[in-house]
């Protein structure tokens, strides 16, 4: 510990912190721009300059370590002429007349420091040099004439995210944020996740959505968690009139730090389907709207009438609750054989059917952050699961290595040191050449006993394609490392292959990605609750065998063209959903539903982590919850439903430990 | 009683911090009572008395020889100049055709813009004033207190008209300062 003094209060903090971080935690208030908690410090804009005994000049606090004895003053009247110095030039450098800002009022750092400087005025002029706006991006504009280049767009970018993306073009008062290579926003290698956006400081990069939408403070803010994808992001719900204005990451995050993808952050504010928002009944061939008592009626006695001949089908973006509400009553009520998910276990079935014998054999997100080596295979993470991907990207430049193994390839592919194309199906031969060059090369950090190696070497250069130079390459870096990942996504598990995941484990033993300490071997898995489905053994493949009706509790959720056309076969098809899809243009029954931030629940994340969504708009007049329209039905049927989720997790065994 | 004096003048703004201060209401009566308030542009008297005034506030920017006239008359009449919204403190909306200059800008108001009759000519009558770079009121005239916002709200204009007619200098902080 480092003992200081801050306006001449004492304070004691651990070696190595800032003098910035050090007041914070005095409840001492010092005036920056450039600096935000999670990006390293920069020093870049110096209006957190202190004075400190002894030294010549002031100096930046947001990147001077504390030292033993220090004596620092953040309010002399020599402090205060600098801070306001420093502001009226960064105000004189470019077109920050307030008037015309959409962050003006309360949202401008910039604006808010000279009102804490009790500035009424700057004295110096702007040069009126014009920068080009560049409005070729979907969701977001970047208006270099209101930047103060403090860099937190370009360090956010390269030291979060891991794209690299955006970077400062030119010198001195003629420099400029540019992407790339100074290629127009819309056309670069933007991957479109915001996270720019949510840390400039003014008005240079403006969210095309909700600009002039309000305030902050006139914003409501409800913490939640985003049902895109099973890594679970935290994100806060900025809500005006009952209406979406923007998602943020939420710094708080356990999972994400703050940070989101383009689907979490602009997919539920550019939603186009069409929503659904009363029953409707076919009669005559057409759908018509009826009441939640006629549609209700109907479908609670086609259920009755055709008892065991049901096949329910959910959707894994429900809430666990939801889930276990919706397999109860298919499965134990209704006595239906056939209740699975839309995802249909696609991406966590077999990975289940193995933990069933190795429970708790996945780690936990956090590995990826610190290995040095991550190997993705039928993993396309930059695709889907995009947070994931950013935990090892960002290391990329600090010597993470990346080896990504598929038959497609991925933008993924270009930061790979090594990127094996392989034939599709070639998984098994692959993993096992891996296995055995390292076996024969006695790298391994576990004994493996494999006789035949040299075979099997051979078999996996014929099958996967794959030259035995790279194969050998790919093994040795594997092996090589300290700390080694092995994530694999779809493309394995979409095999049900269960010898695939065992030689998977088998191979991350062999190499140290798994030992007692480490457990750096994880599936992406699907969906927001694709865990809890499987779990709840909602993971079989839907195909109708006999079953005259059919009820799909869709929620929001897309459903594919080969569901649809499968679904459709039934008789008689009763469709839960939020919004018109091919689905309900099908259905012979579209009950209404709510969509995720309109409703409460639970979400398991792909790691295990069970985290709470809550509501943060109300539903339209005539619209249910999810979990309502299911209760109902059993009530309708003379059935009541216990729903105890957290018991009915437990009836298998899970691959990642819950927490 | 000797009532300290106060005139007003507006140069290259849209009216609206007169506006603001109409907004003021009621309270513009306890400003008389304790101000005598002399010329400005929306009563009679059009020009700041020759013998002199204790405060001079103007609105708008300086962008041509007729408003740095205004500034120089009121500037050489008023003890204290009051510098009122964000035109004549910053320079404010009129100052972005500084971004393009004066020739652009006046090509597209009276030429190009799609409103305009075919050949039509920029004015350039020798009586008119000639067109300059939009500046803030402290770049021409030296300036004694900057109100700024857009407008200032009628609070901010009362609290400083009131504080300087009773020979206090007002201060601008917390709800009181708004660039907006």
């Amino acid at each position: 510990m480092v003992k200081i003094t801050i306006n001449e209060k004492q304070i004691e903090v651990p070696e190595g912190t800032t003098v910035l971080r050090a007041a914070e935690t005095a409840g001492i208030y010092i005036p920056r721009l450039c600096d935000h908690k999670e990006l390293t410090p920069y020093g870049g804009c110096r209006l957190c300059i202190v004075e400190v005994e002894g030294a010549r000049v002031p100096m930046a606090s947001c990147t001077l370590p504390v030292n033993n004895g220090m004596v620092v003053r953040t309010e002399t009247e020599s402090i205060k002429k600098s801070r306001e110095f420093i502001l009226s030039m960064l105000f004189s450098e470019r077109n920050h007349f307030c008037p015309f800002c959409q962050v003006s009022g309360g949202d401008c750092e910039l604006q808010n420091a000279a009102y804490h400087e009790e500035m009424t005025h700057w004295p110096i002029q702007p040069g009126w040099s014009d920068f080009k706006v560049d409005t070729t991006h979907p969701y977001f504009i970047l208006d270099n004439n209101r930047c103060i280049l403090c860099r937190r767009c370009v360090r956010a970018c390269g030291e979060m995210v891991g794209n690299f993306t955006l970077s400062v073009a030119e010198r001195g008062a003629a420099s400029i944020i540019v992407a790339d290579t100074d290629v127009p926003l819309g056309e670069s290698t933007c991957i479109k996740c915001g996270t720019c956006v949510q840390v400039c400081p003014t008005g240079a990069l403006i969210d095309r959505v909700s600009a002039y939408q309000g305030h902050d403070e006139s914003l409501e803010e409800i913490k939640s968690v985003c049902a895109g994808c099973s890594v679970g992001c935290s994100i806060k719900i900025m809500v005006r009139n009952n209406r979406i204005v923007r998602i943020e990451g939420d710094w708080e995050g356990a999972v994400n730090h703050g940070l989101l993808c383009e689907h979490g952050r602009y997919d539920p504010v550019t939603e186009s389907r069409k929503r659904i928002t009363a029953p409707q009944m076919r009669k005559n061939g057409k759908l018509e709207i009826v009441s939640w008592d006629e549609a209700m009626s109907a479908v609670a006695s086609q259920l009755m009438e055709n008892k065991n001949e049901i096949a329910a089908i959910a959707s894994t973006r429900l809430s666990v609750e939801t889930l276990t509400a919706f397999k109860e009553l298919f499965a134990e009520k209704f006595q239906s054989k056939h209740v699975t998910s839309v995802e249909e276990g696609v991406p966590t079935e077999v990975v289940t059917r193995f933990a069933q014998t190795h429970e708790g054999f996945e780690g936990k997100l956090d590995v990826l952050r610190n290995a040095d080596t991550v190997m993705c295979i039928g993993a396309n993470i930059h695709h889907s699961h995009m947070v994931a991907g950013f935990m090892f990207k960002r290391n990329l430049s600090k010597g993470t290595r990346l080896i990504t193994i598929d038959p497609e390839s991925s933008e993924l592919d270009y930061m790979a040191n090594i990127s094996l194309k392989t034939q599709p199906g070639s998984d098994l031969a692959l993993i096992r050449g891996l296995q055995a060059v390292i076996v024969q090369e006695g790298l391994g950090r576990t004994p493996l006993s494999l006789p035949d190696a040299g075979q099997l070497i051979e078999k996996a250069v014929r099958a996967t394609g794959v030259s035995l130079e790279e194969l050998k390459q790919t093994a040795e870096l594997l092996a090589r490392s300290i700390s080694p990942v092995i994530l694999f996504g779809k493309g394995i598990t979409a095999q049900r292959d269960e010898s695939l995941i065992e030689e998977l484990h088998r191979l991350a033993v062999l190499v140290g990605a798994v030992d007692s300490e480490r457990h750096g071997l994880l599936s992406i898995k699907g969906e927001s609750n694709s865990l809890a489905a499987t779990l709840l053994g909602m993971d079989t493949t839907f195909e109708l065998n006999g079953q005259k009706v059919v009820y799909a509790a869709v929620g929001d959720d897309y459903v594919s063209r080969s569901l649809t056309e499968r679904a459709s076969k039934a008789s008689y098809l009763v469709v839960q959903a939020s919004y018109e899809s091919k689905l309900t243009e099908q259905a012979h029954v579209i009950l209404p539903v709510t969509i995720w931030a309109e409703q409460e629940g639970h979400h398991i994340n792909l790691d295990g982590r069970i985290q709470t969504t809550h509501k943060a708009i109300t539903a339209p007049e005539h619209v249910r919850e999810n979990i309502t329209v299911l209760n109902e039905i059993a009530l309708r049927t003379n059935m009541t439903l216990k729903s105890d989720w957290q018991k009915a997790i437990l009836a298998r065994k899970s691959s990642v430990t819950l927490n | 009683m000797n009532k300290p004096k106060i005139a007003s003048d507006w140069m290259c703004g849209c009216a609206g911090c007169h506006m603001s201060l109409l907004d003021m209401d009621e309270r513009i009566l306890q400003v008389i009572e304790l101000a005598d308030l002399r010329s400005t542009p929306i009563t009679d008297l059009k020009e700041p008395d020759e013998s002199g005034v204790d405060v001079g506030v103007l609105e708008g920017g300086i962008n041509n020889s007729a408003n740095e006239e205004v500034a120089h008359k009121m500037r050489k009449r008023a003890k204290i100049l009051v510098a009122l919204g964000d035109c004549a403190v910053f320079g404010g909306v009129p100052a972005m055709r500084n971004f393009c200059g004066v020739e652009a800008a006046l090509r597209q108001a009276y030429m190009d813009a799609d409103s305009n009759e075919p050949g039509s000519q920029i004015p350039n009558d020798p009586e008119l004033a000639t067109m300059t770079k939009t500046r803030a009121i402290h770049e021409v005239v030296p300036v004694d207190f900057n109100v700024p916002g857009c407008p200032p709200d009628a609070d901010v204009i009362f609290h400083v008209l009131a504080e300087l007619a009773q020979g206090r200098k007002p201060e601008l902080k917390n709800d009181l300062l708004h660039w907006h």
